[in-house]
């Protein structure tokens, strides 16, 4: 399963808990620096995990609390909560409407994945029937069109782009308008890696949503990136509405924390993850279940909520 | 009142414990910049035992003495123990009426087509001619990405500038076909045609993929290139050192050679992306010990810079 390695490491820590024949303020100190480690060793934003050891820190109360048990119950409670808090954005994803146009824009960093994850998630919707296009809206990457092109004829997905036509305004409108008359209902636009770094490449973007009015915009993401990502995925939100978001590269060995600052950074939910270079390598992905599983628990739902 | 002025007067040699809460900081420092978190720590220890026992000058304190020793060992870290002189090779090999071959490796999607058009770029501003093997038969569009590289940089330099040589060719077989054998008949037409250089371009891998990395191994083996670069973009994370790692380890493993090519140096993309976050340049450096012979900074030919170690201690440290 994907991030094993961090679920080990902080079940451990968490057992530390266990083991110790008081929990006093130095357990849980020696505790709560393990879960840093292994968080910052999955490429978690440094920032978020300070965050996460103070608000762990500031509800535990030695003072008033009472017997072993319960501090311990209290502790394991807190650090769940926090990273559940880390990896959920609390809101609800985009949900697409059988029966009328749902238009889903990919943006992201250069080589995160998208094009490959476009042809992905048609795939997937494809499969449950729904009719699904794309749209290559990449007139910069060479071989773009080439790579939407080939991917979705292999899938059998019908596809809109051009050789010629260097806006990518121009071609996402006119296969967006083209689709939704031909009745598609889940229709995707790919567009070209950019960074924040590079103003026009932003308002390109701008340009793309605006012609387009999306319902929904997929930010993806690369599991292996580092303490870059913040920055990054909070320059997309504030440029354009954000609304969901992938990690891809899942598969080996990734460690994919990096990635989940993406998650705090646009306040959104991660949808789906990419686990291989293949058309059927992508999974759904819901925040809670994936937590139990990580940390190796059956039902942290119930502990959590009380 | 005293112990303010023990700091100062230094007559007291430095213990790890008076190092700690400088050597924190700097841990942490380094690990908002993006160098690996297992690194940081080793970084910081190596430090703290080439100070331990010392004493301090009459005007130094703790913090400051703990930073400029981090400072120099970063900028040792990437300053290169041996100069790769490509231009160099490539007159040499020329000389010896054999082609120059770079094989370009890494994992999916770090820019390793898109920098091998780069120095391609580079390569004819220096006169030396190319032929561009197309050894990523899986990604779809991989080959028309090389062949729009190739008619790109053929208009920027057109052979009536060079003599009436055409300066850049695609070799390429289509998809679906075994990568090490399209690299081998690149190499021999390269040879028959008396082109200079050979730039094989490979499919990304993830490290942990046996069968792939099995298969890079065996394309450097029976080709045996002059120069194995590993592509790795500078927004890796702790991910840089596994991946390294792993390529090393595989070429080393699958190689059935007493002394395997491994990589020889690395290609640092995507540069202009991460503000001064620049910290996966000190995990690759450090973990192969070889030096990054490319710093890709933006996704147009000339966007291919060489680094400078100063620059990058100095963002680090900042
Ligand atoms: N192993 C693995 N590779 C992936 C995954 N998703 C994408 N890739 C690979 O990553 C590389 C880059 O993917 P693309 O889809 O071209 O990325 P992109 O974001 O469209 O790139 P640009 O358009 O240039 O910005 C390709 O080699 C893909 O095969 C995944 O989940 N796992
Ligand atoms: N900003 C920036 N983008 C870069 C740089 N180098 C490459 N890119 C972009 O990164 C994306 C991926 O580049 P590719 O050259 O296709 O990467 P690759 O490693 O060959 O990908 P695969 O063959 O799919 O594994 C493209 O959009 C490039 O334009 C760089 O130095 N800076
Ligand atoms: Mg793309
Ligand atoms: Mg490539």
């Amino acid at each position: 399963m994907v991030l094993a390695d961090l679920g080990r490491k902080i079940t451990t820590a968490l057992h530390s808990l266990s083991k110790a024949t008081i929990i006093n303020e130095e357990v849980l100190d020696a505790m709560l620096k393990d879960i840093s480690v292994a968080l910052l060793e999955a490429d978690c934003n440094i920032r978020l995990v300070k965050q996460l050891r103070e608000n762990v820190k500031a509800v535990i109360d030695f003072d008033e609390m009472a017997g072993g048990l319960n501090k311990r119950r209290m502790i394991q409670t807190a650090v769940f909560k926090e990273l559940v808090k880390l990896v959920d954005s609390g809101v609800k994803p985009y949900q697409p409407v059988k029966g009328r146009p749902n238009v889903i824009m990919f943006v992201g960093l250069q080589g995160s994945g998208k094009t490959t994850t476009c042809t992905k998630l048609a795939y997937h919707y494809q499969k449950k029937n729904w009719k699904s296009c794309l749209v290559c809206a990449d007139t910069f990457r060479a071989g773009a069109y080439d790579q939407i092109k080939q991917n979705a004829t292999k899938a059998r997905i019908p596809f809109y782009g051009s050789y010629t036509e260097v806006d990518p305004v121009v071609i996402a409108q006119e296969g967006v308008e083209m689709f939704k008359k031909e009745g598609f209902e889940f229709i995707i636009v790919d567009t070209s890696g950019r960074h924040k770094q590079e103003e026009s490449l932003f308002e390109e973007m701008l340009a793309v949503a605006n012609a387009v009015n999306p319902d929904n915009i997929i930010f993806v993401m690369d599991a292996t990136i580092g303490q870059a990502c913040e920055a990054q995925a909070r320059a997309f939100k504030e440029k354009v509405n954000v609304g969901s978001v992938i990690i891809t590269k899942l598969d080996g060995h990734a460690k994919g924390g990096g990635a989940l600052s993406a998650v705090a950074a646009t306040k959104s939910p991660i949808i789906f993850i990419g686990t291989g270079e293949h058309i059927d390598d992508l999974e759904p992905f819901k925040t809670k279940p994936f937590i139990s599983k990580l940390l190796g628990m059956g039902d942290i739902e119930g502990l959590i909520d009380k | 009142m005293l112990s303010m002025f023990k700091g100062l007067v230094g007559s007291k040699s430095i213990t790890i414990e008076d190092m700690q809460p400088a050597l924190d900081k700097l841990r942490d420092h380094l690990i908002a910049k993006n160098v690996a978190t297992d690194i940081s720590q080793k970084l910081c220890a190596s430090v703290a035992a080439k100070l331990e026992g010392k004493v301090l000058g009459t005007f130094d304190t703790i913090a400051a003495t703990v930073k400029t020793t981090l400072n120099d060992s970063l900028v040792q870290i990437l300053s290169p123990k041996r100069r790769i002189d490509i231009l160099r090779d490539c007159l040499e090999a020329k000389r010896n009426n054999r082609p120059y071959v770079m094989t370009f490796c890494g994992v999916n999607g770090v820019g390793k087509s898109t920098n091998l058009a780069k120095i391609c770029f580079w390569l004819i501003e220096n006169n030396f001619n190319v032929l561009i093997a197309a050894c990523d038969t899986f990604r779809a569009g991989a080959v028309e990405q090389l062949r729009t590289h190739t008619r790109h940089l053929n208009a920027l330099h057109p052979k009536e500038k060079h003599g009436g040589r055409e300066m850049v060719e695609l070799y390429e077989k289509g998809y679906g076909k075994d990568a090490a054998g399209i690299a081998m008949e690149a190499i021999r037409y390269a040879k028959e045609a008396g082109i200079d250089v050979v730039l094989v371009d490979t499919a990304g891998r993830m490290q942990d993929n046996e069968p792939l990395m099995r298969a890079l191994a065996k394309l450097i083996k029976i080709n045996e290139p002059d120069l194995v670069l590993f592509v790795g973009e500078a927004l890796v994370g702790n991910e840089a050192v596994d991946q390294l790692v792993k390529f090393n380890q595989a070429l080393a493993d699958h190689s059935s050679m007493e002394n395997p090519h491994v990589i020889d140096g690395i290609v640092l993309t995507k540069f202009d992306t991460i503000d001064d976050k620049v910290g996966a340049a000190i995990s690759m450096t450090y973990i192969t010990g070889q030096p990054i012979v490319f710093v890709g900074t933006g996704q147009t030919y000339t966007d291919l810079k060489a680094l400078n170690a100063r620059a990058v201690v100095h963002a680090l440290m900042k």
